[in-house]
């Protein structure tokens, strides 16, 4: 007979366990620190510092498996607030978050920090306003707490085909990601890259599901930290001569003032949403850091911040770990953790970009065209910078300097001057995160697959739980990989969009079920179709008909969706028949800070019912 | 004839979700009043300096993210201060 979640008590090693695997972490960069200075290979240091780690993760993942129903899906209600807050912050920032949002801010500068608002925001709107309900409900994925909150076999599947769309973008997103930084370090081609990294996403996922996932989030995270913490401070100490890179990049202002000057940057114009995020190809910085609203304009700047901020909140894949913790005020403060881990990166990250663009503009003002700086040239190897005297004057301007937007934050070690180790350590922080957001993602995608429309659709249930959901895993991690060895797409772009999608499909939703005793199945059902058709229809016909250019652009669209959403799933809600004493009795329930989670009691009475019978049949004398 | 006024069978419970309502939607208009309020003054801000930063910046990069993080944390203490008087009210109903 299982324990009920509050009498779980977490494996009192858990500290010892992650102190080990942070020592070891930290051992690993001194020692390739010293092999370099030795005289090791670049191609061995960076095999040594990335493998390593992967073999980490794989043997947390091995050693974490479970074939128990509960551990599989909700980590077995027992993990401790500060690792599922590493775990939360892991896939909230993601690969994308470290180079895409870092890269972003390099080329925006002021405009981009409408993003990491968003995403912190979300994460707070997510704690107060979802979380401890969806704790209390128990649910394995939120179609089934919708299913479950409006005893709707129809709306779980609806949920179930809405929420493709979000978690395949991420999914594909962040395995492009780590699979161009396996390409760019190690000696593997960018398709065998993807190949084996959607092979280990989905080993860890299926060997122990949420219960590997949350142990290797916490390794990856921690491995994450460790790398940002340990190149930015050193290049803060560098340059400024402090190791606080967010207190002391401001000091930096004025310098970088001088060298965009010097290379020729001019404020500019607001150009509206639909042509101000960068892209992925190498191309030039146009504007100056600190120019506030040069590329978005205020409002351009609220509505991409309150798109990421609403989508955040609604994100599957981080509601789906609101059943891993013991109580609701555990899963809170597990929220407010990671809440507080991606505050400390999105504070981080204009640091780093800051710092990066003084060293690039600084060093290419100094140099001529002729005898550019090794480092330069080193990156430009990589394909992450592309420099060309175009106006033959003998010194390269902004406007010569192409500069990959995901290529920055690994641009930065070479750039500082750093040794090649710290380039290797940068990127594998970036992989790490890159990897723990992924498998989340594709966990999120394929459980939902085979509890939401496989358990739903066969009522026989052939297959056995477990192995529908690894099936269900094995299959979406190679329709990911095939999808990425046919098409390209850019990593933020997709992310954003998955973004938007979830704020118009969930946040409506997700509010009126968990806020509003009136709301109906139908409502519900009517907010999520709304809001995801008016997602749908802005991707495809932008995307045919070039809406984009015309400024009707992805956030426009989800603010317009989720207001659309809500006044639909209201108006039908108020239509059509009351809500069930079941659903209003739910709607207490979830209410209710005390007791066991929803489905666990409702998991117990059945299995109660079941022995019941089982214990009745063996009494009935034989005729 | 007086007529009887309904009786309220759950008080806690409705004091309670009552709370609950109030602090979500105070705290979370606070933050993005304060998120917008930036925003549209943050060119004005930014002719004051703060840490050698342009405080419109700083805010932004920053100090609405401590902000943000205060606020959740004080949420966590104020809603569990609001689950424990439920708790004991409903104990003693």
């Amino acid at each position: 007979m299982s324990l009920p979640s509050r009498l779980r008590t977490p494996n009192p090693h858990l500290g010892a366990y992650y102190g080990i695997v942070t020592s070891a972490f930290v051992s690993l960069i001194i020692i390739l620190a010293m092999f370099e200075q030795l005289g090791w290979g670049r191609t061995l240091l960076a095999q040594s510092m990335m493998i390593v780690p992967l073999a980490l993760y794989l043997v947390i993942a091995i050693g974490s498996r479970t074939t128990e129903v509960e551990d599989y899906f909700a980590s077995g209600r027992r993990v401790p607030a500060v690792y599922n807050g590493f775990a939360l912050a892991a896939i909230a920032v993601g690969g994308v978050g470290f180079l895409g949002y870092t890269g972003t801010v390099f080329f925006l500068g002021f405009d981009a920090l409408a993003i990491g608002l968003g995403w912190t925001f979300g994460m707070l709107l997510a704690a107060i306003l979802f979380v401890p309900y969806l704790r209390k409900a128990g649910s394995y994925t939120l179609p089934s707490f919708l299913g479950h909150r409006f005893r709707s076999r129809t709306l779980r599947m609806a949920a179930s085909v809405m929420q493709l769309a979000p978690a395949a973008l991420l999914v594909v997103a962040e395995i492009k990601i780590a699979a161009l930084i396996a390409s760019l370090f190690l000696p593997v081609a960018f398709s065998i890259a993807v190949l084996m990294l959607s092979a280990l996403i989905a080993a860890i996922a299926i060997l122990g599901g949420m219960r590997s996932l949350t142990w290797t989030a916490s390794a990856e995270f921690i491995v994450g930290a460790v790398g940002l913490v340990v190149v930015v401070t050193t290049v803060s100490i560098l340059l400024t001569n402090l190791p606080a890179p967010q207190l002391t990049y401001g000091e930096m202002f004025s310098s970088l003032q001088n060298a965009e000057i010097t290379a020729g940057l001019t404020p500019v114009a607001p150009g509206g949403l639909a042509t101000a995020l960068p892209g992925t190809p190498p191309h030039p910085n146009v504007k100056p850091f600190l120019q506030s609203f040069g590329i978005l304009a205020p409002m351009d700047f609220a509505t991409l911040f309150l798109c990421l901020a609403l989508g955040t909140a609604a994100l599957p894949s981080l509601l789906m770990r609101s059943g891993v913790t013991s109580s609701i005020g555990e899963q809170r403060r597990s929220t407010a953790w990671g809440l507080l881990f991606v505050a400390l990166f999105v504070m981080t990250a204009p640091a780093m970009a800051a710092f990066a663009k003084l060293i690039i503009f600084r060093d290419i003002a100094l140099a001529p065209a002729s005898s550019l700086p090794g480092w330069l040239i080193e990156l430009g190897d990589k394909g992450l910078l592309q420099v060309h005297d175009a106006n033959g004057d003998g010194a390269i301007g902004a406007a010569e300097l192409f500069i990959g937007r995901d290529g920055i934050a690994l641009a930065l070690p070479s750039a500082a001057g750093l040794p090649y180790v710290l380039t290797v350590l940068m990127a594998t922080a970036a992989m790490a995160l890159a990897l723990a957001a992924a498998a989340a993602h594709l966990f999120t995608l394929a459980a939902s697959l085979a509890e939401d429309l496989y358990r739903v659709l066969d009522g026989r249930q052939t297959l056995p739980r477990l192995i529908a959901a690894w099936a269900a895993i094995a299959a979406s991690a190679l329709a990911a990989a095939v999808f990425l060895l046919i098409a390209d797409l850019d990593p933020l772009k997709a992310a954003l969009t998955a973004f938007a999608f979830a704020a118009a499909t969930f946040f409506p939703a997700l509010l009126l079920a968990t806020w509003w005793r009136r709301c109906t199945k139908w409502g519900a059902f009517a907010a999520m179709t709304v809001g995801f058709t008016v997602m749908l229809g802005e991707t495809v016909l932008g995307g045919v008909f070039g809406f984009a250019n015309a400024g009707f652009t992805t956030s426009v669209a989800s603010l317009a969706g989720i207001l659309l959403a809500l006044a639909v799933g209201v108006a039908v809600s108020l239509y059509l028949r009351k809500p069930s004493p079941a659903e209003d009795n739910y709607f207490d329930d979830m209410r209710d800070p005390e007791g066991e989670t929803i489905y666990d009691r409702a998991q117990a009475r059945a299995a109660a019912q079941a022995a019941a019978q089982a214990a009745a049949a063996e009494a009935t004398p034989v005729q | 004839m007086a007529t009887e006024l309904p009786t309220n069978e759950h008080p806690a419970r409705d004091r309670h979700q009552l709370q609950t309502v109030i602090i979500a939607i105070a705290l979370s208009c606070t933050v993005l009043l304060a998120v917008f309020i930036t925003v549209f003054a943050a060119t004005s801000l930014n002719h004051y300096g703060f840490l050698h930063f342009p405080l419109g910046f700083y805010l932004l990069a920053q100090g609405l993210l401590v902000f943000i993080v205060v606020v959740a944390f004080w949420f966590i203490r104020l809603q569990e201060r609001i689950d424990l008087e439920r708790s004991e009210s409903e104990g003693l109903e």
